[in-house]
């Protein structure tokens, strides 16, 4: 595998060296998009359910997926560790604005891309994928990194990260948790955890020449380590927070006409997924009894300290 | 390893003067603050003033931050300054205003986190333009220097290490660096005062009305006297724009020697009906709930009151503030003034017909804090450098601190200006040599602050013995002697001083500063000369749980504070004189538990202290 790899990076050099004459420098920059969702608020006192246990879309508010905000996060240390440019994409109502809006707060973003169109509505995550896909092409610079979340809090299929890869035809990275870019040779080193069931996590690093779509696992955190990188990264959060507050300003809406979809790729028509039956987890029984104490009342609680003595006296400490 | 030109550590008044002034002077500079917000360490009284002295020159405030005037979040401006002798009841008053304008351009009570915040703002602004900036939420670790180059090596906790040439420390009264590289020992409980401050709601207009200010001034009180509990030091009011500062400061010292919890004293002061009548408010009182009604209506009516409680604080807070009904209206909520009262008439009836709330006068407490203060009298450092390292403000000692006469923000200022100025010049020459802490060295000993720290200045002490003009001669003859008699005198107090001063300050201080002047003539003054007030209520004081409990931490599992000695006399006074009761003591042993800590320093004399790791510990709201 790693010896691919060098053939790879062997042929990849080479083919600069000769082109070398032709295109002068390969450009130094770093173009970083971002897919991202407007989801259900999850978090408590924002979310609605109707009597039969499924989701009051209507009375529930909206927010940046959780998932979402951490790509904004990796996206943003690429802001802050190679000057990135940084673009934000979804495809959804015209409310999901406010999703853009706060992954520009987290990620420092140039440009805002909201793909709105009816014929989009229904999608699956195919039909969702190309919708992105045409969005991404359409930029006119290139894209070196694409980021989605692992996946939404809603639908948690976690497959339209990879079928935009796919059809970008980008090398696809999944579950990464740490990155770092060689911008002369144009080449990622990603960290990304493998968890198997009934075995050990496993960390495992891998190299690959840009451009690669990223699906970011829930675990990724940005390290900065140095004075420099610390200081460009208060610049830069300064910058975001002043951008969001305008965001309008690095707004863009498309419709499927602008965009130039292939209106038979997206949408319902474009969606082969059929949703069979839609079923109810049924509620596991309890194993443990729970009381109630109340905590105004001291004899209630004498009751509950006995308690804790007597199971800590149960325990045995190895 | 990265290299930077110079490193200021510590985001405080001072720190971030250092580094506005060296940006204002082109240099390159990054400073680096443990908390996770500048500000969120910070605490003061406070008044933050602006000195126009006879003789020698300091940089303002204001030359510091050029829009500091029209921009800065300045609280009031303090136009009364009255100092109040206390016993039981009676209180005799005395208006020392002449001596707050005493060679002052202003003073405004400030609040240090939304104060420190906008300085750090203005100075990370000027610093970005020359690739410096603010680091917040990093601990310095270490120092060291590389040999060779004579540079300055700087661990964290949080970063990698890095290099510069000077390095200006301004990481407070416990100094980490000072003792890290031996620049100092540790101040000792001599020279030391225990703050403790308490930040009490009250609406603006309420405020205006009761201290009998308009809108854009402010009023502080200082009290002496039986308040003080024999305790070497006083209370103080300041009014913020729409929150009062209520403190108690005492002689580190004088609290060993007769140990009071640090709260007592302040919940003292807050008893006095003098200050219990300034901070009185109407506050609404919860009703009991029916203990018979099911568990879900209870919790029904518990978070519809509290809800109900919260709409109306906010709706009555920005009712009594000009700027708050602008804003109501502002936001489209509001057509006028009347609705926003009518609004608030009605919630308070839903509150007490619906749920039975009723409405009684007590005061609100926000926040709770405590700092220790350096008395720059007996603690100003004398050669406060080391190699390239440069002390500045509460890390070098400096405090004013004469009689009524508190000073210090302005101080800490003046003095990271000094020292910005000697690394520029450092810079321009390229030597980091002792010179550079020589040139500052005697940039500060030139400081007038330095020489009102050294000597009694005898204007200021005639404006003092105006005011008490009305005080019995008897009084202060009895109890002082022949020097403060001839002092006075205003034949004689030209000698008397010249005589003071040959004896010397320190000398002297023991005189003046003692129970005599803090708790005896006071007393004394209330019983004679005073006159009775009636409290109208009994303030509901938090007990110091509660107190703490409302604080915002951010645990740090790694104690940060180590007890050496668990039986030492001065460890089982901590138990007592720690402000957040960290300690307690069990089969005779002293124990930390370090998660309430508000890292004032009050035990750092026989404990391994350090500041707790970037980002952790106590953030203060208020400051």
């Amino acid at each position: 595998m790693v010896d691919l790899f060098k053939v790879m990076k062997a042929l990849n050099n080479q083919i600069n060296f000769f082109k070398l004459e032709v295109t002068p420098t390969l450009s130094d920059s770093l173009n970083i998009a971002v897919i991202i969702k407007l989801e259900p608020d999850f978090s408590e006192g924002n979310v609605s359910y109707n009597p039969d246990g499924t989701l009051n879309r209507a009375e529930t508010k909206n927010t940046l997926g959780p998932h979402s905000g951490i790509a904004a996060h990796a996206a943003f240390f690429g802001r802050v560790m190679y000057d990135a440019k940084v673009f934000i994409l979804t495809m959804g109502p015209p409310i999901a604005d406010l999703a853009l809006q706060q992954a520009q707060q987290i990620s420092d973003a140039e440009e805002l891309h909201l793909y709105s169109d009816r014929l989009f509505a229904g999608a699956d995550t195919l039909g969702t994928a190309e919708v992105l896909r045409v969005g991404i092409e359409k930029i006119q610079q290139k894209m070196d990194i694409v980021f989605s979340g692992h996946r939404a809090s809603d639908g948690e299929t976690g497959q339209t990260g990879p079928q935009t890869a796919w059809k970008l035809g980008f090398t696809f990275l999944g579950n990464v948790i740490s990155y770092s870019v060689d911008l002369e040779t144009r080449t990622i080193r990603a960290k990304r955890l493998i968890s198997l069931q009934g075995s050990p996590n496993v960390v495992e690093e891998v190299e690959a020449p840009l451009p690669v779509f990223i699906s970011i696992d829930p675990t990724y955190k940005s390290n900065y380590n140095a004075v420099s990188q610390r200081l460009a990264f208060e610049k830069y959060q300064k910058e975001a927070i002043q951008r969001a507050q305008n965001f309008k300003d690095y707004l863009k809406v498309f419709n499927a006409k602008e965009l130039g979809v292939d209106e038979t790729l997206v949408g319902l028509p474009g969606s082969p997924t059929i949703v069979y039956k839609v079923e109810r987890v049924p509620k596991s029984t309890a194993t443990r009894r729970a009381e109630v104490i109340d905590g105004t009342d001291p004899e209630q609680i004498r009751k509950v300290v006995t308690k804790m003595k007597e199971a800590l006296s149960a325990m045995v400490i190895k | 390893m990265e290299k930077y030109d110079v490193a200021v550590i510590g985001g405080g008044s001072a720190g971030l003067a250092a580094l506005k002034q060296l940006s204002n002077l082109g240099k390159q500079a990054i400073l680096i603050e443990a908390g996770s917000k500048i500000g969120s360490k910070n605490l003061s009284g406070g008044i933050l003033y602006s000195k126009k002295p006879k003789k020698g020159q300091v940089t303002n405030v204001e030359q510091v931050y050029e829009n500091f005037l029209d921009d800065a979040p300045l609280e009031r401006k303090i136009t009364k300054y009255i100092l109040h002798s206390t016993s039981k009841d009676k209180v005799y008053s005395m208006d020392l205003t002449a001596a707050h304008d005493y060679q002052a351009n202003f003073g405004y009570s400030v609040l240090m986190n939304k104060l420190n915040s906008w300085f750090a703002k203005q100075a990370q602004e000027s610093a970005e333009k020359l690739g410096g900036g603010i680091i917040p939420g990093v601990h310095v670790k270490s120092i060291s220097w590389n040999e060779q180059t004579g540079t300055t090596i700087i661990q964290t906790d949080e970063l990698d290490e890095f290099e510069v040439k000077a390095v200006i420390a301004a990481d407070g009264v416990n100094s980490e660096i000072a003792e890290m590289v031996g620049a100092r020992k540790k101040f000792t409980t001599e020279q030391l005062y225990q703050g403790v401050k308490v930040i009490v709601k009250l609406p603006e207009e309420i405020i205006d009305e009761r201290f009998g200010i308009s809108s854009d001034e402010g009023a502080a009180h200082l009290f002496a006297g039986d308040i003080t509990l024999n305790h070497i030091g006083g209370g103080f009011l300041y009014t913020n724009r729409d929150t009062l500062s209520v403190g108690a400061v005492y002689h580190l010292d004088s609290l060993i020697r007769n140990p009071a919890e640090p709260y007592t004293l302040i919940d003292t002061l807050l008893k006095n009906p003098m200050v219990s009548e300034f901070i009185k408010d109407k506050v609404p009182i919860r009703p009991d709930i029916d203990k018979n009604l099911s568990q879900e209506e209870k919790l029904r009516i518990r978070f519809g009151v509290a809800k109900l409680i919260k709409t109306w604080y906010e709706i009555r807070e920005a009712n009594f503030s000009s700027s708050g009904r602008a804003r109501l209206i502002e936001s489209g909520k509001y057509k006028d003034a009347e609705e926003i009262q009518s609004t608030l008439l009605s919630i308070q009836e839903t509150m007490s017909d619906k749920f039975g709330v009723t409405f009684g006068t007590d005061y609100l407490e926000d926040e709770y804090g405590a700092k220790l203060v350096p008395d720059g009298k007996r603690c100003r450092v004398k050669k406060p450098f080391f190699k390239n390292i440069l002390f500045v403000g509460d890390a070098a000692g400096r405090g004013v601190f004469l009689g009524p006469r508190i000073e210090g923000i302005n101080v800490g200022i003046d003095d990271g200006v000094r020292a910005a100025n000697a690394v520029a010049r450092a810079l321009d020459k390229n030597d980091f040599s002792n010179s550079l802490g020589e040139f500052y060295s005697k940039s500060v000993e030139h400081s007038p602050y330095t020489v009102d720290m050294k000597q009694i200045d005898k204007d200021y002490l005639k404006i003092f013995l105006d005011a008490a003009k009305d005080v019995p001669t008897d009084i202060i003859g009895a109890r002082y002697g022949t020097i403060l008699k001839m002092m006075s005198s205003d034949t004689f107090r030209g000698i008397a001083v010249k005589f003071a001063n040959i004896i010397g300050y320190d000398k002297l201080i023991p005189m003046i500063e003692s129970e005599e002047t803090y708790v005896k003539v006071p007393t004394i003054l209330a019983e004679k000369l005073g006159k009775s007030i009636s409290a109208s209520y009994l303030p509901t004081i938090p007990p110091i749980a509660d107190r703490i409990a409302n604080l915002n931490y951010n645990d740090d599992n790694l104690a940060h504070i180590k007890v050496l000695n668990s039986s030492s006399e001065f460890m089982k006074k901590m138990v007592i004189l720690c402000p957040s009761k960290c300690y307690s003591e069990e089969d005779g042993k002293v124990i930390i538990q370090h998660e309430g800590c508000i890292d004032c320093g009050t035990c750092s004399q026989e404990t391994e202290w350090h500041h707790p790791r970037g980002e952790k510990g106590i953030h203060y709201k208020y400051g």
